[in-house]
């Protein structure tokens, strides 16, 4: 196998993904965890735009390393966090939890190994037009109605957040 | 650039989504603060994505639903992320803590 | 006209819909006008149908409809219109609209008036259904539910504990014979392959193709016409049945005219007259038939002559006349016990509800506390006197005309036992019933409290009295030679009965002079005893005290019984209640323990930690995959 451009980039990108992601399962400073989930979401908008979905990578820059994570450090401010997280220790849970998750990537791992997967595909999917058009297309010819739910969805989350959060007076 | 023969392997893009999702599961299994927790539950939803961006370009009938399904996917987890993190305000009200192994109250 | 036939229980079930849906509170006026109206339809509708029937069997018509299919067995349900169906609906129709009219007086006031009207209707329903369906399926369901409304209205007034438990009584009895009658008409579904029909029925028994198992035609005809007239026993009171009609008067006078005289007890002879071609192919069923109705009869107007209570007298006169119709029928005079019916119903009715009456005047049911109502309650008293004469068979009442017919048919037939039997109680009946006529109506008043109010009712009691008085003086000559047996020959008519024709009966003028005069012979008796004051009655009572005693505690049946049945019934209840306390409820007791003290264990497990919980699920998870991927091959 050829070392192809992308597929440098893809190995690069994937490193920087799960050492990011690793990083923050062990880093104990609480900002720096919100930084490396960061990278971790700007990490997956990469491979999405290596992928040809370059829409879909720019959503995800805008909402996930943008919105969300300023909410979670505003999440993190507001609950007067301290600065550092306890120290890590090999409880009973935490062994399992491990055990587990190491088990589980294995079969997965061992699941996708054994498959033999179709060729790379050349279809163009975005038929002719540019990706957003595409999806935009897409969208509002097929899956409008499921559009329309999605929104109602955020105007009652953003709705129930508001009331969620907001200091009632029993508490104080 | 619009369309692209993809020269990465499948696979590969498959375990690095199944190793982040692993590694989201052992978030949401261990952390101990609640926000934390919250966090490791994107990742696993990240990696969920990335499947599905993959299979839109590589499946055995390639199209854009993989992508939409996508973008629903972040913004149902936009809007989960939003209610999450209240909630999570509203526990810390209600207890002054952001511990996950203070909300308890269904103990025996 | 005949096709309208299937209009006449919808009248009535009409009715009750319209009570069920317009509640208690509904007006009286508006609940009996609605009732009296509804079935006075039924009424008319039923005398058209009665008249239209052509003479030839093929005229009577059988309407059925598909209900359900059990394995290859079709079960119908539908209308059969015969010509003793005809009749039965004339029958019934006419006294409920009596009784319906009567009891707008005697029920007036009560708390639940319309509640008594419903109950009313839905038995006119039921019994005018039971009369015309085509297969036994069908007339069972029918035959529980008069037997329903029978206890509903036994114990109409149900905050009177006699009421309540006579009720109870009433229904548990029957029961007996209701569970006779389902085991032989399973059998009978059995025994045809697969037919509740009755004209099937009738086929495979006159073909002799019945047959169950080892049971060849005959033992099974036997058995099966056995156990039907077990239904009958039950539900037309015969003895060793017969308790519970007595018990029965505790409910309201109209109910026991309507129900537990002219119409519901009845049924238990229109089911041995309807099944008849089963009986006349068994000898022995035939024979007990007979005997059982002869000595019910005797028995039952034994226990008559010395009752205090005015209704269970007349409640003992209808056991004992039921008996006569049984007796018809089971020395194959079929018209003859039909026509005893169709006269029955009116004079007995009428007796009841001129009882009913007299209770209404005095409020009281003791014949001892009465006397002398007869200048108070004048209508009444010759309305009685009527239904009396009736009762007693005197010539040219309507009673004569039948009760002599059985007793002439007996006598000719060689039967000369049944023929004494049916005498004798002839004679007790003549008796008693005037002892009852002259105890109330004649003489002085022995309570004067009671009766110096006493008055008649309003015209919606008077009325039917005075029509029914006049049926049950002239409804004899539907039948008399003069116009050739005019009902014989139009019952005849019915395929079914063309066979049981074959013994006419021819009048004997000694025959009838001679039970003429027994009866009359009775009511001197009576005349004697009780038309004066005196203290002959008391004298004799002490002479055969133990007669007296004997016939007073209606043959000590109720203790037997409650000695023998019930006490039986109990050690068995006894028994099961220790089975099921400490055998059954032990096993779910150990059963239930066992899942509490699991349940104490593991709920330690439940220790609210949210991640605990899902390293749990995270370890399914992996056991999930695993085995899908070593066992069942893949994921996908």
């Amino acid at each position: 196998m050829s070392l192809h451009p992308a597929l440098i980039a893809f190995f690069i990108i994937a490193l920087a993904i799960l050492s990011a992601a690793i990083s923050f399962l062990t880093l104990r400073k609480v900002i720096y965890m919100a930084l490396a989930i960061g990278a971790v979401f700007i990490g997956c908008a990469a491979v999405y735009i290596l992928l040809g979905a370059p829409f879909v990578g720019i959503a995800q820059v805008l909402i996930y390393a943008g919105a969300i994570t300023i909410l979670i450090m505003f999440a993190i401010m507001l609950t007067n966090h301290e600065e550092m997280e306890p120290p890590f220790r090999w409880t009973l849970q935490n062994g399992a939890s491990a055990a587990f998750c190491v088990l589980l990537a294995a079969a997965l791992l061992w699941i996708i190994r054994s498959q033999a997967w179709p060729a790379q595909g050349g279809t163009d999917i975005n038929h002719g037009r540019s990706n957003p058009a595409a999806i935009g297309l897409e969208l509002f010819q097929h899956y409008t109605v499921a559009f329309e739910l999605v929104s109602l969805l955020l105007v009652v989350a953003l709705v129930g957040a508001v009331v969620l959060a907001q200091a009632r007076k029993e508490d104080e | 650039m619009d369309n692209p023969v993809v020269s990465v392997p499948t696979g590969s893009l498959l375990g690095l989504a199944a190793i982040l999702f692993c590694i989201g599961l052992y978030g949401v299994l261990t952390k101990r603060n609640l926000i934390m927790v919250l966090i490791s539950l994107e990742l696993m939803l990240n990696a969920v994505n990335i499947n599905l961006v993959a299979f839109s370009r590589l499946g055995v009938a390639p199209n854009l639903d993989g992508q939409v399904f996508a973008l629903f996917t972040i913004t149902v987890a936009a809007a989960e992320i939003a209610v999450g993190l209240a909630l999570v305000l509203a526990a810390f009200r209600l207890r002054k803590s952001t511990e996950v192994k203070d909300l308890n109250t269904e103990k025996y | 006209m005949t096709d309208w036939v299937w209009l006449v229980p919808l009248w009535p079930l009409a009715g009750y819909v319209f009570l069920l849906l317009s509640g208690r509170r509904t007006p009286e006026a508006v609940a009996a006008g609605v009732s009296v109206v509804l079935t006075g339809v039924s009424c008319v509708l039923s005398l058209v149908v009665f008249f239209q029937l052509g003479p030839e069997p093929a005229s009577g018509e059988t309407w059925l409809f598909h209900w359900l299919t059990i394995g290859s067995a079709r079960v119908d349900v539908g209308i059969s219109l015969t010509h003793l169906n005809a009749l039965m609906l004339v029958v019934v129709s006419l006294v409920s609209v009596l009784v319906l009219l009567f009891s707008r007086g005697y029920m007036r006031g009560d708390e639940r008036f319309s509640v008594f009207y419903q109950y009313l209707n839905l038995f006119v329903f039921s019994m005018l259904g039971l009369v015309i369906s085509p297969n036994l399926l069908q007339l069972y369901i029918f035959w529980e539910m008069v037997g329903l409304c029978s206890y509903l209205l036994v114990g109409f007034w149900y905050f009177k504990p006699e009421a309540a438990l006579a009720a109870k009584k009433s229904f548990i009895v029957t029961r007996i014979g209701d569970t006779g009658l389902f085991i032989g008409m399973v059998l009978l579904f059995l025994g045809t392959g697969g037919s509740f029909d009755f004209t099937a029925i009738f086929q495979a028994v006159s073909a002799h193709t019945l047959h169950l198992g080892w049971m060849g035609s005959q033992g099974l005809t036997t058995l099966a016409a056995l156990l039907v007239f077990l239904g009958a026993v039950g539900k037309s009171a015969q003895f060793p049945l017969h308790v519970w009609l007595p018990d029965a008067m505790e409910g309201p006078t109209p109910v026991s005219a309507l129900i537990h005289a002219a119409t519901m007890v009845a049924a238990g002879v229109y089911l041995v007259a309807r099944m008849f071609p089963l009986f006349q192919a068994s000898p022995p069923a035939l024979t007990t038939v007979a005997w059982i109705g002869g000595v019910t009869a005797l028995l039952a107007a034994l226990i008559g002559l010395t009752q205090r209570d005015i209704k269970r007298v007349i409640a003992y006169s209808t056991i004992s006349q039921l008996g006569y119709m049984m007796l018809a029928l089971g020395i194959g005079a079929y018209t003859l016990g039909v026509f005893h019916l169709f006269t029955h119903a009116f004079f007995k009715a009428l007796l009841f509800l001129a009882a009913g009456s007299v209770i209404h005047a005095v409020d009281t049911q003791d014949l001892f506390q009465m006397g002398g109502l007869g200048r108070k309650l004048p209508i009444t008293r010759w309305s009685f006197l009527a239904g009396a004469l009736a009762l007693a068979g005197i010539f040219p009442f309507s009673g004569f005309w039948s009760k002599d017919d059985i007793l002439t048919a007996a006598w000719q037939q060689g039967d000369t036992a049944l023929y004494w039997l049916g005498l004798a109680a002839a004679f007790c009946t003549a008796f008693y019933i005037f002892r009852v006529y002259f105890l109330v109506f004649t003489g002085q008043s022995r309570d004067e409290e009671r009766t110096r109010g006493a008055h008649e009712g309003s015209w919606v009691m008077t009325v039917p009295l005075v029509i029914l008085a006049v049926l049950a003086t002239l409804a004899g000559f539907v039948n008399t030679p003069w116009n050739g047996h005019a009902l014989e020959r139009y019952l005849e008519h019915d395929a079914t009965a063309s066979a049981a024709a074959a013994t006419p009966v021819h009048e004997s003028l000694p025959l009838m002079v001679f039970s003429v005069v027994v009866g009359l012979l009775g009511i001197g008796l009576a005349y004697l005893l009780y038309g004066r004051e005196s203290a002959a009655p008391a004298r004799l009572a002490e002479r055969f005290s133990i007669l007296h005693a004997v016939s007073f505690n209606k043959f000590y049946l109720d203790e037997v019984y409650y000695y023998t049945v019930v006490a039986a019934g109990k050690v068995v209840a006894r028994f099961v209640r220790a089975l099921d306390r400490y055998l059954i409820d032990g096993i779910i007791e150990v059963g239930a323990r066992l899942v509490g003290v699991l349940g104490l264990a593991l709920k330690y497990t439940q220790n609210g930690q949210v991640q605990a919980y899902g390293v749990i699920a995270a370890f399914g998870l992996v056991v999930v995959i695993v085995v899908a991927v070593l066992g069942v091959g893949g994921v996908l």
